[in-house]
């Protein structure tokens, strides 16, 4: 009992900006510096920490705003047009959505808006203002709070499903009718590419840091 | 002067981490289960997540139920010249093996069957094995949670297929594809596993 009064007492001796927790095991870990392109592992259960970025903010604060010029054009101009027996239909990302609504499939179609339209559009457009804000050296005071809702929505993004979904369509539809691209799908592969860059590139460790030294 | 080795996790040490921007905060002993605030980011900080097994369990036990009609009721709907023939999950999928696109047909078993019920297993069984205090392979179960947080997402490819198929293949009463309702079960559970991912806390595998 007394060993783990002294223990307790000493706790604010620890210097808590050099240690970090596992967040998938609780294990206490020292923090070691990271070379660039090397990772720290948990060494109990195997989570990646964290792993270091070279000019993270210049690279996030460029795919983010790619992705938000592409964004238009990829999910309202047509990905591919059907051709058979002479009749021809295109779709866009926004005509699969519309079709479900009005097939009266609402859980679906909202459901479908959200991971392909409106996140993935909160997602770019969140890290584009973190990491403008930090280039520029300006910090208002819903830093955090985006930081915090871009960490929340990171899995709700699907563009890379979608992306795949296209594919299977394009080879069910092969045989079956002639298929023209369109410029939408190019624009939809390029904001694809940008999307899923900026949350390669962006190194959460040195974003929270930045944002916290420059809070006070 | 206390060294990091005299404490194993965090909260042993009384510390808590924040879920949002991980940053290690001073954690009261007596605070049981209440909250407090991250001082650097705002978020709501506990030492573990809150009812993280109730809540994961009733989402997991949603998501087998939701299942069912998943998988028996029809998921496409496709009209020929009038006639309308519908096809489930496990109809797509052989239909694409009987075509000869194997690879398709891999992909959709993969991301529509295998993915689904892979998740409701694994995290049934991690479930258990937190209430049975099963303490082998403790390694291998962090490495399947984390599996299953990673492929959650990839089972809505069967939906994002529909809904382009329905738009693209409309050309009245010559062809059409349509949905049919076990799209709104699966994408149900679809949400409910991913839930069920969001909700568990992986540290209480290790909470020996």
């Amino acid at each position: 009992m007394r060993e783990h009064a002294e223990m307790e007492a000493e706790i604010d001796k620890l210097d808590l900006e050099n240690i970090m927790a596992c967040p998938d095991c609780d294990l206490l870990l020292q923090q070691v510096g990271v070379a660039r392109g090397q990772k720290a592992v948990c060494p109990r259960c195997g989570h990646m920490l964290y792993s270091s970025k070279k000019d993270s903010v210049d690279k996030t604060l460029a795919l983010s705003l790619s992705g938000l010029i592409l964004y238009l054009p990829a999910n309202f101009m047509p990905l591919m047009t059907l051709d058979t027996l002479g009749l021809e239909k295109s779709a866009s990302i926004y005509d699969g959505v519309t079709s479900l609504y009005q097939h009266n499939y609402f859980f679906v179609a909202v459901m479908v808006v959200l991971t392909s339209l409106v996140f993935p559009l909160i997602k770019l457009s969140l890290l584009f203002v973190v990491s403008l804000a930090l280039k520029l050296q300006f910090f208002p005071r819903g830093l955090a709070q985006f930081m915090r809702y871009y960490h929340h929505l990171d899995e709700w993004g699907m563009l890379e499903v979608y992306m795949v979904g296209i594919l299977v369509t394009i080879v069910k539809m092969n045989h079956i009718a002639h298929i023209q691209y369109d410029a939408g799908l190019l624009c939809f592969i390029g904001l694809l590419w940008a999307a899923l860059g900026s949350s390669v590139v962006l190194d959460e460790h040195l974003f929270w840091r930045l944002i916290e030294q420059k809070k006070t | 002067m206390a060294k990091i080795s005299d404490f194993l996790t965090a909260r042993e040490a009384g510390l808590a981490l924040c879920h949002d921007c991980h940053k290690l905060i001073p954690w009261q002993k007596g605070h049981g289960q209440g909250s407090s605030i991250c001082p650097r980011c705002g978020a709501d900080v506990h030492i573990r997540k809150p009812n993280s097994l109730n809540r994961t369990w009733a989402l997991v036990i949603t998501a087998a139920i939701l299942a069912v009609p998943a998988n028996i009721l029809p998921i496409m709907q496709v009209d020929f010249l009038g006639s309308a023939e519908y096809s489930t999950i496990m109809d797509g999928i052989i239909y694409f093996f009987e075509e000869g696109s194997y690879g398709i047909g891999i992909i959709i078993l993969t991301a529509s069957v295998l993915v689904p019920s892979f998740k409701i297993i694994g995290i049934v069984l991690i479930l258990l094995s937190i209430h049975n205090q099963w303490k082998s392979w403790l390694r291998h179960k962090a490495l399947l949670f984390r599996v299953i947080e990673f492929i959650g997402r990839w089972s809505m490819l069967d939906i994002f297929v529909i809904a382009l198929l329905q738009v693209l293949v409309n050309f009245g009463y010559l062809t059409s594809i349509e949905s049919a309702p076990a799209a709104t079960y699966f994408t149900g559970v679809v949400l409910t596993t991913m839930f069920a991912a969001i909700t568990f806390d992986p540290r209480l595998l290790w909470d020996a």
